[in-house]
C-alpha cells in the first residue's frame, strides 16, 4: 500500500502540470486582460495606447503565451506563487488568510453531514416503509432538490433578520477572534451546507444499506444466531460503507475549493468568495492558483477514496 | 431418548403481499431422525425453502407460521420452535448452535469483507464460552476437518480468494462449528460443478456418520436423493404429496407426481433414444390455485374425485401418499 500511495503522489506532478496548462490556456482564450480591469474605463480613455502597452510590458503580459506559462510554472515549482494583479498581495498570503475560513466551514459541514447522514440513512433502511423512513425520505428529497442559495437565504431571513438570533454574515468581528467569538457566525453557513450534504449522504447510505441487507450473507449471519445489532452493523453497514465513502470523498474537493454559493450568500471570507472576485477581475495568477488548488484537492480526494475503499473492502486491491 | 431430532406437524406458513395470501406451506408434516438424512424434493416454488426457513424462524418479514407445530428434541427436552419469538434470545441460541444451515450459493452466502476465520469464529463466540485462543485453534481444526488444505493460511483469507468448493466447505465448517444436532442444507451444491458436488456430499455423509448430525437436505435433483437420502419427502405446491424411505420413493412411487419426476430424468448411459417424459403444463399460480389436489390439472391419473383434496394414506408403515388414485398408479407398473 505504501508504494501504491507514493506512486500515486508522484503521478500527481505531471497531471497537475498538464491540467494547469489547460487552465492557463482557457484563461488566455477569454477576451480582455488584467489591465483592462485594473484601470477604470474613464481613466483608460485618458491614457495613451503606449502607456497601456508599457504597463502590459511591465506586467509581462506581452510575452508569447508559452513563454508566460513557462515562467509561471517555474515560479510555482520554486514555491513562488506570484502576486494578485488586482490587490498586489502575495497569493500565498491570500491562501493563508482565506483557506482557514473555508476549511473551518467545510470541515464542520463534512463532519456533521457524514455522521448524521449515515445514522439517519441506516435508521431509514432498517425501518424500511415505516413512518420514520417515509418522513426521512421526504426530507431527503427536499434537501437534495432545494438549491442551496435559496435555503441559505430563507435561513438568513428567518434566523438572522426575523429572529435576530444569529449574525447575518461574515466571519470575524474586529478584535474578537477566538473560536467562540466566531461560532455564532459559523452556525448558519454550516447548518445550510450540512443540511444539503446530509440529505445526499442519507439517501445514499439508505440505498446502500438496503442493498447490503438484501444480500445472502445477511441471512447467513442471522442463521448463525447472531444478535440483530451485529447482523445489521457488522455485516450490513460495513459493506454498505463503500459507496458512501465514495460520495463523501468526491464532495471533499468541491468543499475545499470553497463552497462558492454558500460563501457568497453568507459573505464568508473563504476561497470560494475570493475565487469569484478573482474571475471577475481576470486576476490570472490568483485564478490559476485557486483552480489548481481545487484540482489538487480533487486528485488527493480520489487517492483517499481508493485507499479507504481498499481498507473497507478486501476485494479491492491497490495496484 | 427418542431417535427423532425434529418433528414438524401440520405446519402452515403463509406469505402475504399486496393484501393477497400465498399459502406457501399448507399443512406439512415430517420428522428428521438423528444421524439420518431427510431429503425434501420438489420443483422451484413448491415451498421447500420456506419449510427450511420456518424451522430456522428466518422467514421473510411478511410471512407467518399460521398453524401446526415444530418441535425440536434437544438434549434438555422438547422445545416448541414455532412458539419462540422470532429473534428472541432463545431462538438465537438454537440457531447456528443446535440447528445450523448452509445455503445454495457459497459465493454470496459468505460476507466478502470478513475473513473465513472471522466468520467461523463469530459462531463460536456467541454460542460457546471458549477463549479467543481456543476459538482460533478450533477454526483451523474445523477447516482441516472439512478437508481444506493449508487451513492455517485459509483461515486468514477472504472468501473471494477461495474456490467455489472451498467456500462451501468453509460454509459447512461454519455450520458445524458448534456441533449442531441438525444441519439444514438448502440446495448446497446447485452452484457447484459435478465433481465438487460429489466431494461435498461425501463430506456431509462423513459428518453425519461421525457426529450423528441429522441432515435436512433440500434439493430438486433426484440423483442427489438417490445418493444421500435415508428418507424422502416429495413436495408440490406447499404440500408433501408423498413421503417414505428412499426405497419407498425411488422403487415404489405411488404418487403420479413422484412418478412423473422420476421419468423426466435422463439417465446417463442409456443413450439418446431413451424416452424422457416431461411433466406437461406448468405449476399453477399460487394465488389462483386449482381446487382439491394441486397436481390434478397436470396428472395422467386424474379423476372426478381429484376435485377434492385427498387424505393422507399410509400404504406402508413408513410410506404415505396424498392421492385418491395411488392404487391405480401402483398397478400401472
Amino acid at each position: 500500500m505504501g508504494t501504491f500511495i507514493l506512486r500515486r503522489i508522484l503521478i500527481l506532478i505531471p497531471m497537475l502540470v498538464a491540467i494547469s496548462f489547460l487552465i492557463y490556456l482557457g484563461l488566455e482564450l477569454t477576451p480582455g486582460d488584467a489591465v483592462s480591469h485594473m484601470i477604470p474605463p474613464d481613466v483608460a480613455n485618458t491614457l495613451s495606447a503606449e502607456d497601456l502597452e508599457a504597463l502590459r510590458e511591465q506586467l509581462g503580459l506581452n510575452q508569447p503565451f508559452l513563454l508566460r506559462f513557462w515562467i509561471w510554472l517555474t515560479n510555482v515549482l520554486q514555491g513562488n506563487f506570484g502576486h494578485s494583479l488586482e490587490a498586489g498581495v502575495a497569493i500565498k498570503d491570500i491562501f493563508l488568510d482565506r483557506l482557514p475560513a473555508t476549511l473551518e466551514l467545510s470541515g464542520f459541514a463534512i463532519l456533521f453531514s457524514t455522521i448524521i447522514g449515515c445514522f439517519l440513512g441506516t435508521i431509514s433502511a432498517l425501518r424500511r416503509g415505516s413512518a420514520t423512513d417515509n418522513s426521512l425520505t421526504v426530507v431527503g428529497m427536499l434537501g437534495v432538490s432545494i438549491p442551496e442559495f435559496f435555503f441559505g437565504l430563507v435561513a438568513l431571513s428567518f434566523f438572522a433578520l426575523h429572529l435576530e438570533w444569529l449574525p447575518v454574515g461574515g466571519r470575524l468581528m474586529p478584535g474578537y477572534d477566538s473560536f467562540w467569538d466566531r461560532a455564532p457566525h459559523l452556525v448558519l453557513p454550516v447548518l445550510v451546507l450540512s443540511l444539503m450534504m446530509t440529505a445526499g449522504v442519507m439517501r445514499y447510505s439508505r440505498a446502500a444499506m438496503l442493498d447490503a441487507l438484501s444480500r445472502e450473507y445477511i441471512r447467513t449471519a442471522r442463521a448463525k444466531g447472531l444478535p440483530g445489532w451485529r447482523v445489521n452493523l457488522l455485516h450490513g453497514l460495513r459493506t454498505a460503507l463503500t459507496p458512501v465513502v465514495v460520495l463523501i470523498g468526491f464532495r471533499l474537493p468541491a468543499l475545499i475549493g470553497g463552497s462558492v454559493i454558500i460563501e457568497l450568500v453568507f459573505q464568508w471570507p473563504g476561497l470560494g468568495n475570493e475565487f469569484i472576485a478573482a474571475v471577475r477581475g481576470q486576476d490570472y495568477p490568483l485564478v490559476m492558483m485557486i483552480a489548481l488548488f481545487s484540482v489538487l484537492a480533487m486528485l488527493l480526494a480520489s487517492l483517499i477514496i481508493d485507499v479507504l475503499t481498499a481498507l473497507i473492502d478486501p476485494r479491492v486491491r491497490l495496484e | 431418548m427418542s431417535d427423532i431430532a425434529l418433528e414438524v406437524d401440520d405446519i402452515k406458513t403463509y406469505i402475504y403481499s399486496n393484501r393477497r395470501c400465498n399459502k406457501a406451506i399448507d399443512g406439512v408434516s415430517f420428522s428428521i431422525r438423528r444421524g439420518k438424512t431427510l431429503c425434501i424434493v420438489g420443483e422451484s416454488g413448491c415451498g421447500k425453502s420456506i419449510t427450511a426457513s420456518s424451522i430456522m424462524q428466518l422467514l421473510p418479514a411478511l410471512s407467518r407460521i399460521e398453524g401446526g407445530s415444530i418441535t425440536y428434541h434437544s438434549d434438555a427436552g422438547e422445545i416448541r420452535i414455532d412458539k419462540l419469538p422470532r429473534n428472541g434470545a432463545r431462538m438465537r441460541a438454537i440457531r447456528g448452535s443446535e440447528i445450523a444451515m448452509i445455503f445454495q450459493d457459497p459465493m454470496t452466502a459468505l460476507n466478502p469483507v470478513y475473513t473465513v476465520g472471522f466468520q467461523i469464529a463469530e459462531n463460536l463466540k456467541y454460542h460457546t464460552k471458549m477463549t479467543a485462543r481456543a476459538i482460533r485453534d478450533r477454526c483451523v481444526a474445523l477447516l482441516r476437518h472439512m478437508g481444506i488444505p493449508l487451513p492455517e493460511q485459509r483461515v486468514r483469507e477472504y472468501p473471494h480468494s477461495l474456490s467455489g468448493g472451498m467456500r462451501q466447505r468453509a460454509m459447512i465448517a461454519m455450520a458445524m462449528a458448534c456441533n449442531p444436532k441438525i444441519l439444514i442444507a438448502d440446495e448446497p451444491t446447485t452452484a457447484l460443478d459435478v465433481t465438487i458436488q460429489a466431494q461435498i456430499f461425501e463430506l456431509m455423509n462423513r459428518l453425519k456418520a461421525e457426529h450423528g448430525t441429522a441432515i435436512l437436505l433440500i434439493t430438486h435433483d433426484m440423483g442427489v436423493v438417490a445418493e444421500l437420502a435415508d428418507d424422502v419427502a416429495v413436495m408440490y405446491m406447499g404440500k408433501i404429496v408423498e413421503a417414505g424411505t428412499v426405497d419407498d420413493i425411488l422403487r415404489r412411487p405411488r404418487h403420479p407426481y413422484t412418478r412423473a419426476l422420476l421419468s423426466s430424468i435422463p439417465v446417463l448411459g442409456r443413450g439418446k433414444n431413451q424416452s424422457i417424459r416431461p411433466i406437461r403444463g406448468s405449476t399453477p399460480d399460487p394465488y389462483n390455485r386449482p381446487p382439491g389436489c394441486q397436481f390434478a390439472p397436470r396428472c395422467d391419473f386424474a379423476t372426478e374425485a381429484c376435485q377434492r383434496m385427498p387424505d393422507e394414506t399410509f400404504v406402508a408403515p413408513t410410506h404415505r401418499v396424498l392421492c385418491w388414485n395411488h392404487d391405480r398408479v401402483a398397478a400401472s407398473g
